[in-house]
C-alpha cells in the first residue's frame, strides 16, 4: 500500500517533470517550415524561417546593417583596411548611396544605381569634380536590377521591368515609365532581380524560388532571356536557386552567372557557384542536387547529380556571390583581360562569416581550367563583423571598376597604375 | 616597473578611448535632443506620446528608430504625416535622433493594470506566437527590432492590424506581416494590452 502510493506519486512527479521540460523544449524548438504551398509563397516568413533550422546552426539570422550606412569618417577608415594586389588602390567614389545594388552607366556619364529594400533608384553625376547623388525614383518594389540601353533606363523590380525613355535628359522627372515586361510572379523572397544585357539588347533575368529549399513553383528557379522591345521571353536555364549577378562572356557570347546555394545544411556545405550556360534549357540541379555533387537530403527525389550541369567553379560555402563582370578594360594588367570579377556579399548562415570581398576567376571560354585569386578583401572583421558588403561591379570608361556596397551604402572605385 | 608602466599606459589609453566613445555618444544625444524639438508636437515631451495612434519613442531601440526614418524618407514605409518630415532629415540627423530617443526612460503606465486577465491572455499569446524570439524576453527589443514594452496600447493594436492587412511595409515588414497575418482580433487586443502594461 505504502510502496504503491509512493510509486504512483513518484510516477506523477516524473510525468510532471518531463512535461515541464517538454514545455520548455517546445519553446526552444528548432524553427521549421512547410514551404510547399502558395500560402507560404505569398506570406513568407522572414529569412531565418526560410529553412529547417538545424541544431548545429541554430540561432543564425541575417544581420541588420547601419540604417544610414557608413559615415564618411567610417568609410575613410574602412578603405584603409581593404587589401589589394600590388599597384591597385581603392577610394570612396560616392558615399550616401543607401542600400546600393546594381549599377549601370548612362551614355552621358550618369551612374544609375538600384537599391535593396528602400524602393529607391539613384542617379550619380559629377558636379565640379564632386559626386552628386540624387534619388530619382522612389517607392518601387525592390528595384535592385538596373540597365541602360538606347538612351533609356531600365529598372527591374520584383515582378516588372520598367523603361524610362531619354533618362539622362529627364533625370529630374522620369515619371512613371513604361512597363516592358511583367510576366513574373510577385513572390518577395528571392524575388530581387538583376539585368544582364547581351549584344542583341535582350536581358538575362534570374528568378529565384520563394524559400530556401523545396519544389519551386514552375515560374521561378530559372533564368530567362527577355526582349524589352517586344516582351518576348525565352527560358534559358532551369534548376537555378538565387542568382543576383551574371555577365555575357565577350569571348563566346555565352551567359555566365553566380548562384547562391541553399542554407541550413551546414557551415561548410554546399558551395556557392559560378555557372555557365552552354545550351538552351540546361538544368543546374536545384533543388535536387547542390554544387554539382551533393544530393539534397530531402528533395533529391530519386535524381542523381550526374543528370545536371555542375558549376564551372565552386566559390565556397556561404560567400554569397552576387554581381559579376568580365573585365574587358585596358587599365588593369594584361592578365586581367577576360577574367571574371565577382562581388561576394558575405555570409549570414555560417558561424564564421566568409566572402565579403571580390574574387577573380580566370577560366577558359569552355569553362575549363578555372582558378581563383582573391582580388580585394577586408570587409569582414572578426567572426561576424561587417564593415561593408560588396554586391556589384561595373566597369568604368577608363578601365577602373566601381563596386557597390549595400551595407556601408557607398560606391568604391578600384584602379590600377604601374 | 616597465610592464607596470605599459599596463598603466594601456589602461589610460583604454579609458580615454572609451571616454572618447562616450563623448561621441553624448554629442549624438545632445544633437538629437535639439533636432527632436520638431518631434515633440506629435510624439510628446520626453518621447512619451499623449496622442492616440501616435507612438511613444522614449527608450526605443536606436537602430529601429533610424530604420523607420530611413523607410519614411524613401517612401518604403508610407505615412502622410511622417513622409514630408522625414524628407527633411539628413543621415546625421537620423543617427542623432536614434541615439537621443534610445537614451530616454521608456514609458511606464503609472496606473495599475485595469484588466489583468486580458494581460494574462496577452502573455500567453506572446509565448505562443514566439514574439520574444525577435523582441527579446523583456519585449524591450534589440538592434533593429522594436521595443514593445510600455508602448501605447491603441498604437500596438493599430500596428498589428496594419501589418496583418499589409498596409504597413518596409524592412522587417515581411516578418511582421507573416506573424500578424494569422492573428485574431482577440489576440491582437490581448497582446496590445499586455505589452502596453509592461
Amino acid at each position: 500500500m505504502k510502496s504503491m502510493l509512493s510509486r504512483s506519486v513518484l510516477a506523477v512527479a516524473a510525468i510532471a517533470l518531463v512535461a515541464g521540460i517538454g514545455q520548455v523544449k517546445a519553446q526552444d524548438k528548432l524553427h521549421s517550415y512547410q514551404s510547399g504551398n502558395k500560402e507560404f509563397w505569398t506570406h513568407p516568413p522572414d529569412d531565418w524561417f526560410l529553412g529547417d533550422e538545424t541544431e548545429a546552426q541554430k540561432g543564425l539570422a541575417p544581420p541588420s546593417g547601419p540604417p544610414t550606412g557608413a559615415s564618411e569618417a567610417e568609410l575613410a577608415a574602412l578603405i584603409k583596411k581593404i587589401q589589394l594586389p600590388p599597384g591597385f588602390k581603392i577610394e570612396v567614389w560616392a558615399p550616401g548611396v543607401l542600400a546600393a545594388r546594381q549599377m549601370a552607366w548612362g551614355d552621358k556619364g550618369t551612374l544609375f544605381v538600384g537599391s535593396f529594400g528602400l524602393g529607391n533608384v539613384y542617379a550619380i553625376t559629377d558636379k565640379d569634380g564632386k559626386r552628386e547623388v540624387k534619388t530619382v525614383l522612389k517607392g518601387l518594389n525592390m528595384p535592385t536590377g538596373i540597365a541602360f540601353q538606347d538612351g533609356a533606363l531600365y529598372v527591374a523590380a520584383v515582378n516588372k521591368v520598367i523603361r524610362y525613355d531619354n533618362a539622362e535628359a529627364n533625370i529630374d522627372h522620369l515619371g512613371e515609365g513604361t512597363v516592358v515586361y511583367d510576366d513574373m510572379p510577385s513572390y518577395a523572397a528571392h524575388g530581387w532581380k538583376y539585368l544582364a544585357p547581351d549584344k542583341d539588347g535582350w536581358f538575362y533575368i534570374p528568378l529565384g524560388p520563394p524559400f530556401n529549399i523545396g519544389i519551386p513553383p514552375t515560374s521561378v528557379s530559372q533564368i530567362r532571356r527577355v526582349d524589352p522591345k517586344t516582351g518576348n521571353a525565352q527560358l534559358v536555364a532551369l534548376g537555378v536557386r538565387n542568382s543576383v549577378g551574371g555577365d555575357v562572356d565577350p569571348r563566346t557570347g555565352r551567359y555566365w552567372f553566380t548562384e547562391n546555394a541553399r542554407d541550413w545544411l551546414s557551415d561548410d556545405t554546399p558551395s556557392d557557384k559560378l555557372n555557365m550556360i552552354s545550351r538552351l534549357g540546361e538544368h543546374f540541379g536545384y533543388p535536387y542536387c547542390h554544387e554539382g555533387d551533393i544530393p539534397d537530403p530531402k528533395f533529391a527525389m530519386g535524381h542523381k547529380c550526374s543528370e545536371f550541369t555542375p558549376p564551372v567553379y565552386k566559390l565556397g560555402a556561404h560567400v554569397a556571390p552576387l554581381g559579376m563582370k568580365f573585365y574587358t578594360g585596358d587599365q588593369f594588367p594584361a592578365e586581367y583581360k577576360n577574367s571574371i570579377l565577382i562581388a561576394e556579399h558575405g555570409s549570414w548562415n555560417r558561424h564564421k562569416y566568409q566572402g565579403g570581398r571580390i574574387v577573380r576567376i580566370t577560366v577558359d571560354p569552355d569553362g575549363k581550367n578555372a582558378k581563383q585569386d582573391v582580388f580585394a578583401t577586408g570587409w569582414i572583421e572578426g567572426d561576424q563583423g561587417y564593415l561593408g558588403r560588396p554586391d556589384d561591379i561595373v566597369l568604368a570608361k577608363d578601365g577602373s571598376i566601381l563596386v557597390a556596397d549595400d551595407w556601408a551604402g557607398a560606391i568604391y572605385r578600384i584602379s590600377y597604375s604601374k | 616597473m616597465r610592464s607596470g608602466f605599459f599596463l598603466q599606459a594601456c589602461c589610460s589609453l583604454a579609458l580615454s578611448l572609451s571616454s572618447l566613445a562616450n563623448a561621441h555618444a553624448a554629442d549624438a544625444i545632445a544633437a538629437g535632443k535639439e533636432k527632436a524639438d520638431m518631434c515633440v508636437g506629435c510624439h510628446g515631451e520626453n518621447g512619451i506620446s499623449q496622442t492616440e495612434n501616435i507612438p511613444s519613442l522614449a527608450g526605443q531601440q536606436d537602430q529601429f528608430t533610424q530604420w523607420q526614418l530611413v523607410f519614411f524618407r524613401s517612401g518604403a514605409r508610407k505615412n502622410e504625416q511622417m513622409q514630408p518630415i522625414a524628407e527633411q532629415v539628413s543621415n546625421e540627423d537620423i543617427r542623432n535622433l536614434g541615439a537621443y530617443f534610445a537614451s530616454l526612460t521608456p514609458p511606464k503606465d503609472p496606473k495599475p493594470d485595469d484588466n489583468p486577465d486580458l494581460s494574462k491572455k496577452g502573455a500567453q499569446a506572446a509565448v505562443g506566437r514566439r514574439c520574444a524570439s525577435c523582441h527579446t524576453d523583456s519585449y524591450a527589443g534589440t538592434k533593429a527590432v522594436a521595443r514593445l514594452a510600455g508602448q501605447r496600447e491603441e498604437y500596438l493594436v493599430k500596428a498589428l492590424h496594419d501589418y496583418k492587412s499589409g498596409v504597413r511595409s518596409g524592412g522587417a515588414g515581411a516578418a511582421m506581416t507573416d506573424v500578424a497575418y494569422p492573428l485574431s482580433d482577440e489576440e491582437i487586443t490581448a497582446l496590445a494590452h499586455y505589452l502596453a502594461h509592461l
